[in-house]
Parts: structure tokens; sequence; C-alpha cells
């Protein structure tokens, strides 16, 4: 029995390597813990190999990553097809229809994934400076990914998607405007039958951590990368005490939007992220606490 | 004439052939017939020529970042005319001469490719991806032919061609995100993201071909297709050509 666990991606693998060959991970290096307990996800050295089935993974490249895949034959993967970088021409390409079309393209989500099969080599990168985040799934486990952070997932790895539930409403007028400030929708993947990987693209650094039941966490909408299933998610709107500088100007010109992440679970959080706008006063929204200062 | 490339450190090639553009390391300086070219920074690269008097370098005028008062500064009109106009290209590059200092920057985190053309070599560059070329080198450019080429090729109407003829020349691109090159042989293929391309030998063929997967309810795959014999740059950070969608 391994008695081994890479930190990172928390699955039994090999410390004799100089990478987790399931996740890239360095083994060789310290753990980088913040004073608060983030733990800064180490990028996956240029060049670095993950294994999966017979086919294998090499990321090359450390400001846009580049996934290169060399598929054995029978195996597959999945992935958006605006993240294609280049392929042989003898891979097998074809497209993976996708439940809710309408309501996919209403939310700016890619309609149609496409899929590769193997034999043949291909490449992937997304458009952002960057990290690419492996995550390898045990059978029965499932992740949720914020919308347009997926970069590609195995053929054995299921993909869902769903409502946030999280939004809020601003009024301006007669005008009504609904925002969902970490997306419509979500995408969960779960490895259905055997262990899968996914692969995520995540602008700036990666910090992940760890929540004990009942703890609670603020983070901005848009920073959320991943959580595990069992992280509850709320939103919380905290306004600060109007010291008088603000008297000509609306309360709601400086409050902040945030999402409550409830343990317990692993969280990660990427750097790089779009604040809500601020400009309108929240006439309804989904379930929130509060906080005024 | 020299690069800037490590000469301490491995070449970094991927299983399937792609060899990453060397890092120039900060602070990098290295000749250029007799002018000098430091390269500062690492995630928006600067490079910063010292020119001789008898040297100059030319380039598109918004990548210029700083200058010394005293460099003079010419324009340079380029073959072409209201086609280049039409296609988005610049109609006029700007001169740089010795002697004096001179540096420019692309506006996007990436890499500098430093390319020395020996004399007899031809070499095509994605449109606007130029930062700079010595005044040895012939520029013009060559129209991408054909209808799905323009309209799916993701790299416009043309694309720069740098020629060098007796003299060596040395050319400077600022690619976005990470750089990868491969030398295809003869016949041999590959399809590439049109966003993604970069550079090539003008002996590579380039020609967008579609694909039989749909990327959209009515729309078609279409990839450029890359036949050799020569070098291939590819860039991992791109606007994607369907981005619109």
């Amino acid at each position: 029995m391994n008695a081994y666990t890479c930190r990172y991606c928390r699955q039994p693998s090999d410390p004799s390597q100089a990478t987790c060959p399931l996740c890239g991970a360095p083994v060789d290096i310290t753990s980088v813990v913040s004073e608060s307990g983030w733990v800064e996800q180490p990028p996956i050295r240029d060049m670095a190999r993950i294994q999966f089935g017979q086919s294998h993974v090499q990321i090359t490249g450390t400001r846009v990553p580049t996934a290169e895949f060399t598929l054995s034959p029978r195996e597959w993967i999945y992935f958006s097809h605006h993240v294609l970088l280049w392929t042989e021409p003898r891979t097998g390409l074809a497209n993976m229809r996708l439940k809710g079309t309408w309501n996919r393209m209403m939310a700016g989500m890619p309609l149609i994934m496409m899929q590769a099969q193997g034999p043949g080599n291909l490449a992937l990168s997304d458009n952002h400076a960057g990290e690419v985040v492996a995550l390898p799934l045990h059978q029965g486990q499932s992740m949720w990914v914020r919308e347009h952070r997926f970069l590609c997932a195995t053929g054995n790895v299921g993909y869902d998607w769903d409502y946030t539930g999280v939004w809020y409403e601003t009024r301006n007028g007669d005008d009504k405007e609904t925002h969902y400030p970490m997306g419509m929708y979500g995408d969960t993947f779960t490895a259905r039958d055997q262990h899968g990987l996914l692969l995520l693209h995540s602008p700036g650094n990666t910090f992940i951590r760890d929540l004990r039941p009942g703890e609670t966490l603020l983070t901005q909408p848009s920073s959320l990368l991943y959580r595990d299933m069992s992280v509850r998610v709320n939103l919380h709107f905290e306004y600060p005490r109007n010291l008088g500088f603000a008297f000509w100007s609306n309360r709601w010109s400086y409050r902040n939007i945030w999402i409550r992440l409830t343990g317990p679970g692993r969280v990660a959080i990427q750097s790089v992220y779009t604040p809500p706008e601020e400009c309108e006063m929240i006439s309804n929204h989904s379930y929130a606490t509060r906080r005024n200062w | 004439m020299t690069c800037g490339a490590p000469l301490d450190v491995r070449a970094k090639v991927s299983d399937s052939g792609w060899r990453e553009a060397p890092k120039l390391r900060d602070m990098t300086e290295f000749r250029f017939s007799m002018s000098t070219c430091q390269v500062e920074g690492d995630l928006v690269p600067v490079a910063e020529i010292n020119l001789s008097p008898q040297d100059g370098v030319y380039f598109e005028h918004h990548v210029m970042l700083w200058k010394d008062d005293s460099v003079p500064l010419s324009s340079m009109r380029t073959a072409g005319g209201m086609k280049r106009t039409l296609g988005g290209m610049p109609h006029i590059v700007t001169v740089a001469n010795g002697p004096g200092r001179v540096a420019f920057s692309h506006n996007a985190p990436g890499e500098l490719v430093v390319l020395p053309l020996h004399p007899g070599m031809e070499l095509d560059l994605r449109e606007h991806a130029f930062l700079l070329a010595t005044h040895s080198i012939q520029y013009s450019f060559v129209r991408i032919k054909g209808l799905a080429n323009v309209l799916h090729g993701g790299s416009g109407m043309f694309m720069d061609r740098f020629v060098t003829a007796q003299q060596p020349g040395l050319l400077m691109v600022h690619g976005n995100g990470d750089v990868l090159e491969r030398t295809l042989r003869p016949g041999e293929k590959i399809m590439v993201e049109p966003g993604g391309f970069l550079y090539k030998d003008s002996t590579v063929h380039m020609q967008a071909v579609q694909l039989p997967v749909k990327a959209g309810l009515m729309r078609r795959l279409y990839m450029a297709e890359m036949t050799g014999p020569g070098r291939v740059g590819i860039q991992s950070m791109y606007v994607h050509h369907h981005a619109g969608e």
C-alpha cells in the first residue's frame, strides 16, 4: 500500500518522481502556506507529464501553459472547441452534444463540446496568463467548477451543469437587471465507473484551502475556481459604515458583494477576477447574509 | 550575430516534437551588426536597442516604449498602399537610426522570439506580431489567397514577409503566452488553430481546412493546415477567431 498522498490532488501518489504522476504538482518542494491558511498551488513544471490510463498529457510553457495530449487507441478526452491549439490529422475529432442548448446559449456557455479519440496527439490552451490545474478524480468523486474554467476531461468523467442559484437584481426606474456574480451556471464533473482526470485553466495564481465543518469564508464571486460538492455557497452583502464623506452619494456605491463559502470541504480560488458592478440598488436577491458596519 | 538564447540549458522539446522558444533571461544582452539589444523583464519583455551610427531598425510605431531624444525617426513607406490599409495593416512603418537607444514592447504577456535571418531566407509572420527588424531585412507582405483562408484562416488578409538578400538581419517577434516551434518534414502536416499561428518559413504551405465537426449551431470548425517542409511557430495565447460567438 502506498503511504504517500499528494498534498495537492489528495490521491495516493509516488514520492520518488519529481512531479506527481497524477496531477503534475512538484513533489520535492516545501508547501507554501499563507498565515491565514491558503495553500499556494504550485504551477505544474514545464514539460511535466501526467498519466491517465494508457495515455498521458504533458504541460508545456509557463505563461499560458499548453496541455499536450498523447492519446492511446480507444482513449478519449472532451473539451470546448475554442481551446484546441493544434492537432495531428490522424486524431479522431467528433462532436459531443449537450443537453439544454437554449439555456447554454443564453448563458454564453459553449453549445457543443468536442471529443478527441486516440491514437494521436493534440494540444489545448486557454486564453489567459495563468496555470493549468489538474484534478484527478477517484471513482464516484464529484467536483463543482466555475463556468469557463474547464479545459478538458477524460472520457470517463461525466459532465453536468446546473443553475448556481446565486443572483441579485438591480433596479433603475423601470429597468430591472439580473446579475449572476459567479455565473448563471456551474459545471459539475463526476468520475463515474473509474477514476478520471479533469484539467482546468486558472487565470493568475491558484490557492486552495480546506474548510472545517461550519467554517465560513468570504471571497470574490468570480474568483472561485472549484469546490467540493459539500461546500455550500450563498451571497453576502457588506455595507461599510458611512463616515459622512459619502452623504451626497448612495450607500450602495460602497458595498461589497461576496460569496460566503461554508465548509466542510476543499475550495480553490484564482487571483484574477472581476469584481461585481456596484452601480445600482439591489432590489431582490437569492438567499444572502448581510452585514452593516 | 547572436540571439541571446541561454546556452547552459537543455532544449525543451515536448513528446510530439514542439520545441519551446528559448526563454531569454532578464537583462540578456546580444549583438547584431555593430549594435546591441538587451532584453528586460519577463512577463511583458522589453527589447532595448543601443543603435550604432550605421544601423537602423524599423517597427510599427505603437510598439515603441521610449527613446533617447536624439534618436532620429523617419517613415518607411511600404508597398501595397491602399490594399494594406484595407487589410488593417500599417501603411507606413517607422524607422529609428543610430546612434542612440530606443526600446520596444508589445502589449500582452508573452515572450520575445529572436530570429536571426541568414542571407537568402524568407519568413512569413502573422500580421502585427513583429516587434522590430533590422534595416538589412526587406519587408513586404503576402496576400493570403482563397476566400476560405481569408474568412476562416484567422490571420487576416495579409502576412508580413521578411526576406534577406545579401546581408544577414535580425527579426524580433512578440508571441502572446508561450511560443512553440516545430520543423515539419516535406509533406508532413499539422493542424493549427488559426489564431495560434505566429510564423512560418515561406516553404510551409498554409491552407484553411474545414473539419467534419461542428463549432456551433450553424458553423463548422476550421483549422489552418500547415504542410512542410519548414519551421512553424505558434503562440499559446490568442484571440480565437470565432470569439465573437
